[in-house]
């Protein structure tokens, strides 16, 4: 397994390294201009200054090596440096900058890390509990009323996107009822049960919104798990070994059926720290997804190409992160 | 506009605070402002974005503003260098400015003439990129007479040299804290960029790039009993109707910026009662360029420019006009801009000195005129087709803009109402990127204008148009040698015309500055090259328990934030 | 049926297994409302009883029933109708608790080792995990009985923390019958049990059955198609078609004289060993498919497809009788020529 694993983990280099250079390409060569979203009172001679002191205008080649240096090794000795207070990175040692802050496109990101956790993970986690009973029942007594409304509830949660939903909530919740507040506040702090409880209240809506949208896909996945088991003969052995019920459904057919919805699980995870564009813009989270949606918009080049790349680091590893968890999960597979 | 209204200007914005005497610094508590798209520094010299002026100039200041009326006031100066103070150069080359007395960063230090010399340094270095040069275009040097005296050179006669340090898009930053930053460091002055210490009413707690500013009352702050607010929050994130949503519906925020939404739902949101929507009027106005070359794709790579020749038939007034008069601009202010815009017949409509009451009957609709006029002009329909003909040419035209929901309903019914006078109008639009993007190597520019006809908005910054109206000039007409770059769009060219921009680059006096202005425009506006139709302004709203809003289009909408108070 | 139980009676061996009139039907929804519109009857009204210490092979096509039948001997599905008796308690329709307190009692071996065992579960959790379930014995106690389980079905006990798929398939099956003593059943069905392993593996299998039985006093219900190796194992053999019994007899009757149509089709296809034999055998070769069980046939069940088929057999379905001692047929071929004197026969005939 350990083998397998750092196999992997070396492959991944190359494969990143592709798909850091295909991301470049792809965001230098879309028609996109750092200046184009200032006014049209700005001159095009002080415009063309801009773009000179970004470095927009050096060769494609040379951009990208830049970047690829300065992603690879400055910024782990940033990291270094920031997480164990060693003198580690030169005092010179320049940082990815953001077209749009001019400020490290680095703090960026750990700056919106804590907003996206809490609402996106959050709402990953209420998606899942959400989702495994109601794929359990559903599974179990397939084709009851109970089945048919959570395959509507979850064709429901699917189809209808989260923009609708997410004004829906506020015009119902915050405009109506005045329950929550419509504008989520990054700088709100936890500190005791009383502001714990104010967290609580401006993260409620939109980690539904999510929480809906991922229960509906996971419980799915779950529910065809669960029927794929439940007809296994392992199960009319677990009954003639005189088990209960429960013990039938939840210890044998369940571990069974949790084995490829852990893995979509865990394939899904890196979308958690992608943020959720549309339901970060709704409810004004500004997060990890607001961010790239921004950068995109703007022309800022080094901020889409830093935040794309974290993901598709995140994605290999995750990908590598569900096969070894399928191993240790199905005793039938082994990596040798 | 002379040194009397002027410093009347400047006593009146001192003075104009009823309940002054009873409040005191911080007594209003909190203030909610909500700015859907976020700021993403707070350095205005590092990007030239709305958002990023208007939140910084809670901290930054400059030496003169310009309040709701357009009319300068000084802010950290004495007063308002003119000719006649003698803050002014007779040659019109140079300007000297006076600090005021009492003022102090707020970290304690004094306020220096060495602060705006330095600004000068950063907004002018060539590797820095700052986004706010052309502010300081045509100076020459600045210098620190005193501690207290800022004296600016120019290369040549400046009759309006109200640009450096006027306004909040210029505003002086602190010396000591940006001394380290200048030209290709300046992107690593992050704390600096993200926290500018400043002499405004507020100062930086903490600063979230896209997100949220912190802001607390600045307790070194020149007038003691100001700013009202202790604390402000700044957010950024969402959209407009959000925004709006959130100070007219929930109340959750006390005043939102650009509500550029569907006048309808804005109004069924103010309906709520909970806060008011407020607008200002600045020079922004949208219009129509009729082509005054021949776009004909058939001359290849001669469209559109002057070897090219004129225009078959958009050359003659009478058809400009007829097209003007056909349109009700007033049914185009209700379905698309609502409190946002007004109709108007100027291309200069404002400040109220170079506002041109010469055309003012375009804001009446009128097909039947329009009918007779082309109809006297020997413009008829001779083949029955319902379209009519110029020399045997239907008067047909191709009608292009951005893609924008109301420019497309304005298309549309601008369409309608040509049709009624038999001309026909084919409608396109265009991605506004590439639309207002400015390639050379794309067909679709406004700059390259292969169409008959094109509608955007334009404006200029600040209060004087001599700039905005040299726009015209048969010398920035655009074209292949030139890449296409150049602001006469509508390729309009009359001898008369640019001797009277001459004429106003050396015109100090401001009513015949006034008189010059008022005469391009009309002078414009009767070749029927540009169409006005809206003077369009900005939409904001605020909470009902908010007081002491004064918004200007002609500064930041909040440049008088230190009197904003909460009311009892 | 009541000739059939006071012969019984009679015998030294009391019944452990009574099984009357069962029925299982499994229901067919059909349309945009799924609307019941009829029933598979995959048992049909099977009657038998299975002595203590006895084999009874259940031998019959694919399809016919015969592993529903004894599926839902041990109420792992729910029975339509019936009575179903083991060790003198019905079961057909105790409820869950009660019924679950007596699985110890019976048990199965199922026909793929592969997929009825857990592959999550390691060879002792599988073994174990009744005995923690019914037995209440401690941790050390279990594991010794695990292992006991193991030397007895020819496991080595080295593999006791290894996972199923690790096994070959006559292991698994091992693996499956330990797991079914381990709670000291006294009656087991055996559904198939070695019908998917390699035939080199198939005589281990059913000699550690057969072993077992003598060791542990088994009583079995061997389920299976194959009818040379329930001539080897059973003591009696019942031949099911389409949903019901058509014969009952103690083997060596059964082999040697086949008295149901379908029986003897069925035999004669044995492959023979004797090549002489085997050349001069009187094959009957059945026409036609088994019908389906959701539609059977009016009258007897067989009548679609036997060779020797009556006009009565089209109309009436015979009933299940004992036509000589020990020997339940039914037909109504039997019913003319053995039984004349039938008065009910004569009726209908």
């Amino acid at each position: 397994m350990l083998t397998y694993t750092i196999r992997r983990l070396l492959l991944a280099i190359p494969t990143l390294l592709f798909i850091s250079f295909i991301i470049f390409l792809i965001v230098k060569l879309s028609p996109s201009d750092p200046t184009a979203g200032l006014p049209l009172t700005i001159p095009p001679e002080v415009r063309e200054q801009i773009r000179e002191s970004l470095g927009v205008n050096q060769p494609v080649f040379v951009q990208y090596f830049r970047w690829l240096q300065l992603m690879v090794w400055n910024e782990p000795l940033h990291l270094i440096e920031g997480w164990t207070g060693w003198n580690v990175a030169p005092e010179s040692t320049t940082r990815i900058i953001s077209y749009q802050t001019r400020s490290p496109v680095m703090d960026l990101i750990m700056q919106r890390m804590p907003q996206t956790l809490w609402v996106v993970g959050i709402s990953y986690i209420v998606g899942i509990i959400i989702a495994l009973p109601i794929g359990i029942i559903s599974a179990y007594r397939q084709y009851s009323w109970f089945d048919q409304l959570g395959t509507f509830i979850s064709m429901l949660g699917f189809s209808v996107p989260t923009f609708f939903t997410g004004v829906l909530f506020i015009v119902i919740f915050a405009v109506n009822l005045g329950w929550f507040p419509s504008v989520y506040d990054t700088t709100h702090v936890v500190t005791d049960w009383d502001s714990f409880i104010v967290q609580l209240k401006q993260i409620i809506m939109p980690v539904m919104v999510l929480g809906l949208f991922n229960a509906s896909q996971i419980s799915r996945f779950m529910r065809a798990s669960m029927l794929d088991n439940l007809n296994q003969d392992y199960v009319r052995t677990a009954r003639a070994k005189g088990l209960t019920e429960k013990v039938v459904v939840l210890v044998h057919v369940l571990r069974n059926s949790l084995i490829p919805v852990v893995t979509v699980i865990a394939l899904n995870v890196p979308a958690v720290f992608g943020g959720a564009i549309i339901t970060e813009q709704v409810f004004k989270v500004n997060g990890i997804g607001q961010l790239l949606i921004i950068a995109i918009q703007s022309g800022d080049v080094p901020t889409v190409q830093t935040v794309s790349f974290i993901f598709a680091v995140l994605i290999v590893l995750f990908n590598l992160i569900a096969d070894v968890l399928y191993g240790v999960l199905d005793p039938r597979i082994r990596y040798d | 506009m002379n040194s009397k209204t002027l410093l009347l200007g400047a006593a009146a914005a001192f003075m104009l605070s009823p309940v002054a005497a009873m409040a005191e610094r911080g007594s209003s508590g909190h203030l909610n402002i909500i700015y859907w798209q976020a700021p993403s520094t707070l350095n205005p010299y590092l990007s030239g974005g709305t958002k990023e002026v208007e939140s910084a100039s809670l901290v930054l200041e400059s030496f003169a503003r310009f309040d709701d009326t357009g009319t300068m006031v000084p802010w950290l100066a004495a007063d308002i260098p003119t000719v006649e103070n003698g803050g002014v150069s007779e040659d019109l080359t140079q300007i000297t400015w006076t600090i005021a007395d009492g003022i102090t960063w707020s970290d304690g230090t004094p306020l220096t003439a060495a602060d705006a010399v330095f600004t000068w340094e950063y907004c002018t270095h060539p590797e820095g990129g700052c986004a706010q040069a052309s502010y300081f275009d045509g100076v020459d040097s600045v210098v620190a007479v005193d501690d207290m005296t800022v004296q600016i050179n120019f290369n040549a006669p400046k009759p309006f040299p109200y640009t450096a340090f006027v306004g909040s898009e210029s505003p002086i930053i602190q010396a000591a804290q940006f001394a380290e930053c200048l030209g290709a460091r300046a992107p690593e002055c992050t704390d600096a960029n993200f926290g500018p210490i400043g002499t405004g009413p507020f100062v930086v707690t903490d600063f979230r790039p896209n997100d949220v500013i912190e802001f607390e009352a600045n307790q070194n702050f020149r007038y003691p009993d100001r700013p009202y607010f202790a604390t402000v929050t700044f957010k950024g994130g969402g959209d407009a109707a959000a925004a709006a949503r959130s100070v007219l519906e929930t109340g959750e925020f006390d005043y939102a910026w650009n509500l550029q939404i569907d006048p309808t739902i804005l109004a069924q949101m103010e309906a709520q009662g909970n806060g008011t929507v407020v607008t200002a009027f600045g020079t922004s106005v949208e219009r129509l360029h009729l082509n005054q070359t021949n776009p004909d794709p058939a001359l290849g790579d001669l469209r559109s420019t002057v070897e090219g020749g004129p225009h078959p038939f958009l050359t003659d007034p009478i058809i400009g006009q007829a097209m003007s008069m056909a349109i009700d601009r007033a049914l185009l202010v209700e379905v698309g801009y609502g409190a946002g815009g007004q109709p108007t017949c100027n291309v200069l409509p404002a400040p109220e000195l170079y506002a041109s009451t010469a055309n003012d009957d375009c804001l009446v609709q009128d097909i039947a005129g329009a009918n007779a006029l082309l109809d006297e002009a020997g413009y008829v329909d001779t083949d029955g087709d319902g379209i009519r003909e110029a020399n045997g040419m239907p008067l047909s035209v191709l009608y292009q803009t951005s893609t924008n929901a109301v420019r497309q309903d304005t298309q549309a019914l601008v369409k309608q109402w040509w049709s009624e006078i038999g001309i026909d109008a084919e409608l396109r639009n265009i991605d506004a990127s590439v639309f207002f993007g400015g390639d050379p190597a794309s067909p679709d520019t406004f700059q390259k204008f292969y169409a008959d006809v094109e509608m955007y908005t334009n404006n200029f910054a600040g209060v004087d148009p001599e700039a905005y109206m040299a726009n015209w000039r048969c010398s920035e007409i655009p074209g292949p040698d030139t890449q296409w770059q150049g602001s006469n769009i509508q390729r309009f060219c009359m001898e008369e015309y640019d001797a009277l921009v001459d004429e106003m680059a050396t015109t100090a006096d401001l009513q015949e500055r006034g008189r010059l202005a008022r005469e391009m425009n009309d002078m414009i506006i009767q070749s029927y090259s540009i169409i006005p139709l809206i003077h369009r302004g900005g939409v904001s709203a605020h909470a009902n328990s908010l007081e002491g809003i004064r918004m200007s289009d002609w500064d930041s909408e909040l440049w008088n934030i230190m009197d904003w108070r909460r009311a009892e | 049926m009541r000739g059939l139980r006071a012969m019984f009676d009679t015998s030294a061996n009391k019944k452990l297994v009574e099984v009357d009139g069962l029925k299982m039907y499994f229901p067919i929804y059909t349309g945009l409302l799924r609307r019941h519109t009829g029933n598979v009857k995959a048992v049909d009204g099977v009657s038998f009883d299975i002595l203590e210490g006895e084999t009874l092979g259940l031998v019959g096509e694919s399809g016919c029933g015969k592993s529903t039948c004894g599926r839902a001997i041990l109420r792992l599905y729910e029975p339509t109708a019936g009575s179903i008796k083991i060790d003198g308690e019905e079961i057909a329709n105790v409820g869950f608790d009660k019924l679950r307190k007596m699985r110890p009692t019976m048990q199965m071996v199922f026909q793929d080792p592969q997929a009825s065992l857990n592959p999550r579960m390691t060879v002792a959790a599988i073994i174990g995990e009744p005995l923690s379930e019914h037995s209440g014995k401690s941790r050390s106690d279990q594991l010794d009985r695990i292992y006991e389980l193991m030397d007895a079905v020819g496991l080595n006990r080295d593999f006791a923390n290894r996972y199923p798929h690790e096994f070959s398939g006559g292991q698994r099956q091992r693996i499956g019958i330990a797991r079914a003593l381990a709670l000291n059943p006294k009656f087991i069905v055996c559904d198939e049990p070695i019908a998917a392993l390699d035939v080199s593996i198939q005589a281990q299998v059913v000699n550690l059955l057969e072993d077992l039985q003598k060791q542990f006093g088994l009583t079995y219900l061997f389920i299976s198609h194959d009818l040379s190796m329930v001539r080897h194992i059973a003591d009696r053999v019942a031949v099911m078609y389409l949903g019901k019994v058509v014969e009952l007899a103690p083997r060596e009757d059964l082999y040697a004289d086949p008295l149901h149509p379908y029986t003897k089709a069925l035999l004669s296809a044995v492959p023979e060993p004797d090549p002489v034999a085997h050349d001069n055998a009187n094959r009957t070769i059945l026409q036609g498919d088994v019908p389906s069980p959701s539609n059977p046939p009016e009258g007897c069940n067989f009548c679609t497809r036997c060779p020797s088929v009556m006009d009565i057999c089209r109309k009436i379905d015979p009933e299940f009788r004992e036509v000589r001692p020990g020997r339940f047929v039914a037909c109504h071929l039997l019913n003319d020529t053995k039984m004349p004197a039938d008065p009910t026969a004569a009726v209908e005939a």
